[in-house]
């Protein structure tokens, strides 16, 4: 038995975890440290056995192989007439596939969640037995969720992992339920993530129709192979595809959620909302590269998307002064990077880009938490400074962390990000899809983004750890390190920040591109398209010439250190704090726009939102009047008939009768004791009646 | 004229006699003697029923007598049968109620003879005359009976309004009589039968002389416009007179109907189907909506056995044999439920003379479990739920009309076969979902009264036996309407 | 066409539950409850032990109706005695006898006051529906459908909430007035075969007089459109009454709200599913034609009921009613795949009808939970249970989870496989039926939100108490489904198969009678060989 035939234990080992944590340590309310043995065992069994996974299926099999692992017949829906009027059988499989993509999304995530795991030890020992098991159960079964997200092969049981990461981040987010804001926000990103779906859901029946197929070793060889057939649809399913991609991975515009889901605990910030699960987009995208290759408008919306978003969110990202709202916002516009270099047919570069980000924005998160922890609860970097002497540890690393944020070189962050602004600059260059001048545009949006973004981390490293402490007094005393088992997954984040980033060192520039091991082991997901001269995606290399190549490295590394001086001038030194202030003053419209975030959740709110709810409302009025109102109409108006037809027996006759007996004299007064009259007057109504038919009768004879 | 002419007459003549006897015995007996009476009555009319049997078993097809006055036939051996049921259940009500308020069996017993004897000829009637005849001694004796109780001002009011509404339409009746007569020089129905069949075109005056009969007969059957009697008269008369008036002369009245109307007219279908085809929808209507408001159950009941008359109308409409025989089958069932329903009016007669409201059954269930649950199967059962008799008695009535094509007629039946529901269930929301301490409950003492209990019992079993097995009954029914013209 | 072995069985399981209610009539004193609830209980329990073997008896290849019982029952008119289920009808009984058992194991504490004449009711009534369920015969199917409505009058009228009365007349006097509609349909199609057909006199088929259902799927093709539209309508009005469709609803926001815990629960379960049943049973196969025309009307309306049923949903303050509302955005569903008139479409409607009847039945069981503790349902008086309950708020996370169409459980099977139906009959449809995935998920977190979230503000929560023993095992096998649905629903597929398999071949043959004139949707798929949808899975 290979380890490589056992991907599909890769997920339910965590699983496991989870229930047994969930039911058992919950209910009982067993000791943490059981607990969190648990969830290690879970967790960390599935970091060995991916990997060994991983190692095996390289050496045995290639990394060329695809290896699908069918487990049984799933969703029987029957035989479908689809598009090319052929019937296709709808048998969705429980299987999982393990391909160069998936194999890194493993690698990293089980690595990534386990490393969390860890921390959450120290992090989160102030809660209940009880509330200590939800919660590692909830971590544990995003595990689950993610890998089988990753491992999916096809877009069914992708649709699985995909809501399940969902559901988990709805958890954790509102793992804090008793506080309403918590739960609202845990609610918030489920809704926004359903929105996204709709759309998925749509893509998945869309592909179904088109290929009949859901399984990817199925359906994008059969659209590689024909793509001027399959053009059309591709931009359909694309399109569809990256609404889902825009919920899960907060894109303009259902990008709301993500600041809000910082309301959970920050090992879950770091983990779901930075690390892995917002990065589900970008990976079923690259996924699909083959359908997005197919269709230029699609790869064009996505740039866009990507682009915009990733500067939209570093603007906001300016003036934030919630140290974990920073690192959401800064969160948005890398996934947004990420979006953009797919766009652009970066395919690679963005995927490569979801490591290197894992490692440095968990490490970022994960040291704001254990800044956040020092403070006791204090997330507001105005009330922070100079902890650098306090925690050197979380110092150090966070600062590794932004610099490779920043995108300085030998860093991690640099060699993604640059490549991502290369390709975007190359589209431009290259005229991609005869769409040159827009990705021009994309890539200076990204420059200014990265300038931004420079700016942005390194203001929050000044004002958390620089400076004086502006906390207070008794603050001050608390203030301390963190535990070893939240410093070490720090330390070791840290490390991968730093060196991470060398496994896709640009060897192009050195006249070596076999040095690019990213680009070597993800080059088999990228399908030829027809034969493989044309293709949207593959640029001639000489759209760009090797000397202007190196000055594009250089000039991000300017802009990069621009920022970073501008966050010194501003941030750093007795002026510190003063120029911002100033700035606001000169620019308050601005500054407003900036600090409230756009008011994009006002908006939201006005419209949408209580748009939906008013409308319930009327809608329910309307169910209560209206329709159930005809109901109850129908009725009351044959019990009205029936009072009135009630008397008419008696009151109509009697009128009747007054009428007659007006003729009868005195004579017949004891004759009417006995309301004789009355029989007089229905005698009238029986010839009346009787009138009344013949009418009818010789009406029917006549014709 | 031999004697022997008069075997088959036999039933008539013993019942008649039978009828005299009670009556002086009651004289004799005074107010004391009520359920012996009452027996010797039921005994008379079961030993009728075995002669009715004895006389009509070997008849296949028609035998005519006593100078083609009466004829023998399936037919009217069901209806006497029928009515001669209905007779007995009613006599035996009536025994302890009598008792109650004080009055004497004789003149009842035997006026209910008398009624079932002039029904028998109305059944068997072959000749317009004998059935004129029939139908004015029934009418005459139930006159009499919804005024029996002398006391009640109601019950006087209700005879007079019966009887002066029933002279008028008897009017109606032997005018149109007449004017067949003067139309086509004959009364025997055969004999217009074939003179129907031979007239090569529609004659106005035969044909309006056949349309006033119609209308003798609604109103016998009490169809709209003819109704305006029944509320009054059931509301008045005492109620086992009630019941029975329900039930029996109705039944006679209908088998009269289709002596008529399937049989000597049946060739002139098309000029008075249309007639009935209103007064069937009319009354069906009217019955049921009217219905709906009323408070006082012999009034809601009265109203309810009019709208019943306009579902039996249709079998009329339908003129097939489905129609026919599925009539047949109506009038039994619903002799039967009705019967029943009003057997506990009747145990719940206790405040007073036709005091008997809705509200008087407020909580029955809580009380007397088994009383609301035989309630409940009738009023089931009136409105045409399965399993009950009831069902299987509309089922044929619709499907026939479905068949003759009035699958409008139909859709009216059905809905208003739903509403009804509403009325009969306003009986048993009060049984059921009140228990009795509501606002304005006034729950009324079930009496104990084994005869009558017993007669429920009968009726309830009925009820349930043809509802879940009704071949008997169709086969029964369907080899009745045989002897009829249209076959 | 039929299979007589084990016919006994089918009908031991109809009538024990009757055969228990007059017993206990006349055996069980009212005043001993024990006894009243353990009999009671023994009954359905029995009921369901013996419906079980259906499952394995039931053979997806073998005759369409099986386990069939004929008799003569009114020769004169062609009434039978016809029993005899296919797949569909066996999933459906399972599903009304597990829900039976439930709805009585759950009664025990809720219902204080004649018990007897409760459980009574409750045994009746599920004779009622599983005859409804086994019936072949039309008369004899009107009997049960109309027999059910009684008892579950009374289960409303007599225990309900206090506007019972208003409810329960009204549940009795709207599903009536459909069903005689119906009536009037059945008497039609009656005739037309028996004197209709006989006149046209088309070789081949015996036209003899008969309600039986089998018999006149045979002729359902030479019945003229204008006769089957005539027919489809009365129909039609009959079973939308009873799903309820959109504008037919508001009979059971009503009802549920009044009628007792166990009666939203077998009313939610198995009452509304008879609309349905009634539809893919008769509808569409005898009325292929007329069911081809209706497509579109009936399309729109039950995505309508979708979107519709979820808005309103979101409006409601109290428990209960917004559940109530949540089926018809559900059954807005059923319908929508059954209309799509293919495999997928069709096997998501019979599947969602399950998955409807196992989460709504338990919400309802839920709801009625936390009633009985604190005799209130507004949603504004609750708030923060999770900390109270938290074994009440994760079964009722898990329920909602599977009400709103959750990976891994039932709901998404069903919604998944329905709308791949509906998106391949017509990708308008789809775009708008997935909205109801978007709107569900608002209104349940919603209320999940607003119920166990938060501080728990009010006082008379403080001392709530969590399941106990028989309330965790009431919800515990509807769980056990769900996730049974979710995670292999195989089984369920191959035994609605057949049924699905021979329904859509019924009405290709209109298709291709009518041929492009019904829509391009038909004419595209006109060209199809007759049941080829059919040999492709039989197995």
């Amino acid at each position: 038995m290979k380890f490589y035939d056992l991907i599909w234990l890769i997920p339910i080992l965590p699983l496991l975890g989870a229930i047994c944590n969930g039911f058992v340590s919950n209910r009982l309310g067993l000791k943490k440290s059981v607990t969190h043995g648990v969830a290690l065992l879970g967790s960390g069994l599935a970091w060995l056995l991916g990997w060994a996974a991983i190692v095996q299926w390289i050496l045995d099999l290639g990394i060329h192989h695809t290896h699908v692992v069918r487990l049984y017949s799933w969703i029987q829906g029957g035989s479908l007439r689809i598009l090319d009027g052929s019937l296709a059988e709808v048998d969705i499989a429980a299987s999982f596939q393990l391909d160069a993509v998936s194999a890194l999304m493993v690698f990293f995530v089980t690595f990534v969640g386990f490393l969390i795991h860890v921390y959450s030890i120290g992090y989160m020992h102030d809660e209940s037995d009880r509330a200590y098991a939800r919660y590692f159960s909830f971590l544990n079964l995003f595990m689950f969720s993610m890998l089988v997200l990753v491992l999916g092969s096809n877009l069914a049981v992708l649709f699985v992992g995909w809501e399940g990461v969902g559901l988990c981040s709805y958890l954790l987010i509102g793992f804090y339920f008793e506080k309403d804001w918590c739960a609202a926000a845990g609610m918030k990103a489920f809704i926004v993530n359903r929105i996204g779906d709709w759309g998925f859901l749509l893509a998945i029946f869309a592909t179904f129709m088109v290929f009949g197929t859901l399984e990817f070793t199925e359906f994008f060889p059969a659209a590689a192979a024909h793509p001027e057939h399959f053009a059309s649809a591709a931009t359909l399913i694309g399109l569809l595809l990256f609404v889902g991609a825009i919920g899960k991975s907060a894109q303009i515009p259902l990008y709301v959620w993500l600041p809000d889901a910082m309301a959970g605990p920050t090992p879950v910030s770091a983990l779901i909302h930075a690390a892995t699960m917002v990065t589900a987009g970008v990976y079923m995208v690259v996924r699909c590269n083959v359908i997005y290759r197919l269709s230029p408008t699609a790869m064009l919306v996505v740039a866009i998307v990507g682009g915009l978003t990733a500067i939209f969110a570093a603007t906001i990202g300016l003036v934030q002064n919630d140290i974990k709202k920073v690192l959401a916002y800064s969160t948005v516009s890398q996934l947004g990077y990420m979006f953009l270099g797919a766009g652009v047919g970066a395919f690679v570069a963005a995927i490569f880009h979801v490591l290197t980000h894992a490692y440095f924005k968990a490490c970022l998160f994960l040291g704001s938490g254990s800044v956040i922890h020092a403070c006791g609860g204090e997330q507001d970097i105005r009330k922070m400074g100079g902890l650098k002497k306090h925690m050197p540890t979380t110092y150090w690393t966070f600062l590794v962390a932004t610099l490779a944020i920043s995108g300085i070189p030998i860093f991690a962050g640099f060699f993604s990000k640059d490549e991502i602004l290369f390709k975007a600059f190359e589209a431009g260059a290259s005229d991609l899809n005869r769409f040159g001048s827009a990705y021009y545009v994309l890539w200076i949006l990204g420059m200014v983004g990265a300038v931004l973004t420079a700016f942005y981390m390194f203001r929050l490293v000044f004002m958390t750890f620089h400076g004086e402490f502006r906390g207070g007094e008794e603050a001050a005393h608390h203030l301390h390190e963190s535990p070893w088992t939240m410093t070490m997954p720090l330390v070791v984040l840290g490390v991968l920040s730093i060196f991470g980033g060398l496994v896709g060192v640009p060897g192009k520039l050195f006249h070596h591109p076999e040095w690019n091991l990213v680009e070597r082991f993800l080059e088999p997901i990228l399908l030829p398209i027809g034969h493989a001269a044309e293709g949207g995606h593959d640029v001639s290399h000489h759209a760009v010439s090797f000397g202007l190549e190196w000055g594009l490295v250089v000039l991000s590394v300017a802009v990069a250190s621009f920022g970073i001086w501008l966050a010194y001038r501003f941030y750093m030194g007795t002026e510190a704090l003063v120029r911002p202030q100033r700035l606001a003053e000169h620019f308050p419209l601005a500054y407003k726009l900036l600090l409230n975030k756009y008011w994009m959740d006002e908006i939201y709110g006005a419209t949408v939102i209580s748009g939906t709810v008013k409308g319930s409302r009327l809608l329910w009025e309307f169910d209560a009047r209206v329709v159930d109102g005809a109901v109850n109409g129908t009725a009351l108006t044959t019990v009205g008939s029936s009072f009135i037809s009630g008397i008419f027996d008696l009151r109509v006759v009697d009128g009747a009768v007054n009428l007659i007996a007006t003729c009868y004299d005195v004579a017949s007064r004891w004759f009417r004791k006995l309301q004789v009259g009355f029989a007089q007057g229905y005698a009238m109504v029986m010839v009346f009646g009787a009138a009344i038919l013949l009418a009818v009768y010789y009406l029917f004879k006549l014709n | 004229m031999t004697l022997a002419q008069f075997v088959p007459f036999l039933p008539e003549i013993f019942l008649a006699t039978a009828g005299f006897v009670v009556l002086l015995l009651g004289i004799k007996l005074g107010h004391g003697g009520v359920r012996p009476l009452a027996l010797v009555g039921v005994g008379s009319l079961a030993v009728t029923g075995v002669l009715v049997w004895l006389v009509g078993r070997p008849v296949d097809g028609p035998v005519v007598i006593l100078g083609d006055m009466l004829v023998i036939d399936q037919l009217a051996v069901f209806f006497k049968l029928l009515v001669l049921a209905a007779g007995m259940v009613t006599i035996l009500m009536a025994a302890g109620f009598l008792e109650r308020f004080g009055y004497g069996g004789g003149e009842f017993i035997s006026l209910i003879l008398f009624a079932t004897v002039g029904m028998f000829i109305m059944a068997s009637g072959a000749n317009l005359a004998s059935l004129y005849v029939g139908l004015e001694l029934m009418a005459l004796s139930v006159y009499v009976l919804v005024g029996y109780f002398k006391l009640e001002i109601k019950s006087n009011e209700g005879a007079i309004k019966y009887f002066v509404l029933g002279a008028a339409s008897s009017a109606i009746l032997l005018y149109g009589i007449s004017l067949i007569y003067g139309s086509l020089g004959t009364l025997d129905l055969r004999e217009i039968r074939e003179s129907l069949v031979a007239l090569p075109t529609a004659n106005p005056m035969l044909m309006l002389g056949m349309v006033l009969v119609s209308f003798g007969m609604l109103f016998k059957v009490a169809a709209v416009p003819f109704h305006v009697w029944t509320p009054d008269a059931y509301e008045g008369a005492p109620t086992p007179v009630t019941a029975f008036i329900s039930v029996a002369p109705k039944a006679a009245a209908f088998a009269m109907f289709m002596r008529l109307f399937f049989d000597a007219f049946a060739p002139g279908v098309e000029h008075w189907r249309i007639v009935l085809w209103v007064a069937s929808a009319a009354t069906m209507i009217y019955g049921n909506v009217a219905a709906l408001t009323q408070d006082n159950v012999k009034r809601m009941l009265a109203y309810s056995s009019i709208a019943h008359a306009g579902y039996a109308l249709m079998g009329l409409v339908a003129f097939n044999e489905m129609g026919a025989w599925a009539l047949l089958m109506y009038m039994l069932i619903y002799a039967f439920m009705n019967l029943g329903a009003f057997g506990f009016v009747i145990l719940l007669e206790s405040k007073g003379y036709a005091g008997e409201k809705i509200v008087d059954y407020a909580g029955l269930a809580r009380r007397h479990p088994g009383a609301a649950l035989g309630m409940l199967i009738f009023m089931l059962a009136l409105a045409g739920i399965p399993p009950t008799a009831g069902f299987m008695g509309k089922l044929y009535l619709f499907a026939a009309a479905v068949e003759g094509g009035y699958v409008l007629l139909t859709v009216i039946a059905v809905i208003m076969s739903a509403v009804s529901l509403y009325y009969y269930f306003r009986i048993v929301v009060q049984m059921y979902l009140q228990d009795g301490e509501e606002e304005g409950a006034e729950p009324a003492p079930l009496l104990r009264d084994r005869w009558t209990e017993a007669m429920i019992a009968v009726c309830i079993v009925a009820t349930m036996v043809v509802g879940v097995w009704p071949r008997p009954i169709v086969i029964w029914a369907k080899s009745a309407v045989g002897a009829l013209g249209i076959m | 066409m039929m299979d007589f072995q084990y016919g006994w069985l089918l009908n031991l399981i109809c009538y024990l539950p009757l055969a228990g209610a007059l017993l206990m009539m006349f055996f069980i004193n009212k005043e001993n409850s024990t006894a009243l609830k353990v009999w009671a209980t023994l009954v359905v329990g029995v009921d369901f032990a013996i419906s079980i073997p259906l499952w394995f008896l039931y053979k997806p290849d073998g005759a369409e109706f099986q386990f069939a019982t004929q008799l003569q029952w009114i020769p004169s008119v062609g009434v039978q005695y016809l029993f005899g289920v296919d797949g569909f009808a066996v999933l459906l009984i399972l599903l009304t006898t597990l829900l039976g058992f439930i709805a009585v194991y759950c009664s025990f504490t809720a219902i204080t006051e004649r018990q007897k004449e409760y459980y009574v009711f409750l045994l009746l009534l599920q004779t009622g529906m599983l005859g409804v369920f086994c019936s072949l015969d039309f008369i004899l199917f009107y009997v049960f459908w109309e027999v059910m409505l009684v008892p579950m009058y009374f289960l409303i009228g007599v225990w309900g909430g206090p506007r019972r009365l208003y409810a329960a007349i009204k549940f009795f006097l709207y599903t009536l007035v459909g069903s005689v509609l119906m009536l009037v349909g059945i008497l039609t199609l009656y005739f037309f075969n028996s004197t209709g057909l006989a006149a046209i006199g088309l070789e081949g088929l015996d036209h003899a007089a008969t309600f039986s259902i089998p018999h006149l799927f045979t002729i359902a093709p030479q019945i003229p459109p204008e006769v089957q539209f005539w027919v489809f309508l009365a129909f039609f009005v009959g079973f939308a009454i009873k799903v309820p469709m959109f504008p037919f609803h508001t009979w059971l926001p009503d009802a549920h709200v009044e009628a007792p815990t166990a009666g939203s629960v077998i009313l939610a379960a198995v009452l509304l599913k008879m609309g349905t049943y009634g539809f893919i049973r008769f509808s569409l196969p005898l009325l292929p034609d007329a069911t081809l025309k209706a497509v579109g009307w009936i399309g729109v309306l039950a995505i309508i009921a979708i979107v519709y049923g979820a808005l309103v949903a979101m409006a409601q303050k109290d428990m209960k009613k917004l559940v109530a509302y949540s089926s018809v955005s559900h059954m807005g569903f059923v319908m929508l795949g059954m209309f799509a008139l293919n495999d997928a479409g069709l096997r998501g409607s019979i599947l969602q009808m399950l998955n409807h009847g196992v989460s709504t039945g338990a919400l309802f069981l839920l709801v009625g939970i936390v009633y009985e503790r604190r005799h209130n349902r507004m949603i504004a008086e609750y708030g923060g249970l999770a900390k109270v309950m938290p074994l009440y708020a994760t079964f009722f996370l898990i329920l909602t989870m599977s009400s709103i169409g959750l990976p891994t459980l039932n709901g998404f099977i069903g919604e998944f496989t329905i709308l791949i139906g509906a998106y391949n009959h017509s990708w308008v449809w789809a775009l708008f039926a997935a909205s109801g995935i978007v709107l569900g998920a608002a209104y349940m977190l919603w209320l999940y939100q607003r119920v166990f979230f938060g501080e728990l503000s009010n006082e008379k929560n403080k001392d709530l108490k969590d399941l106990n023993r028989r309330e965790q095992w009431t919800l515990i096998p509807l769980i056990v489904a769900a996730f049974w649905v979710g995670l292999y629903p195989k089984p369920f597929f191959e035994r609605m198969a057949p049924t699905v398999d021979r329904v859509l071949q019924r009405v290709e043959v209109a298709r291709h009678d009518q041929g492009p004139t019904a829509g391009d949707h038909v004419a595209e798929l006109a060209h199809a060989p007759a049941g080829e949808a059919a040999g492709e899975h039989g197995e």
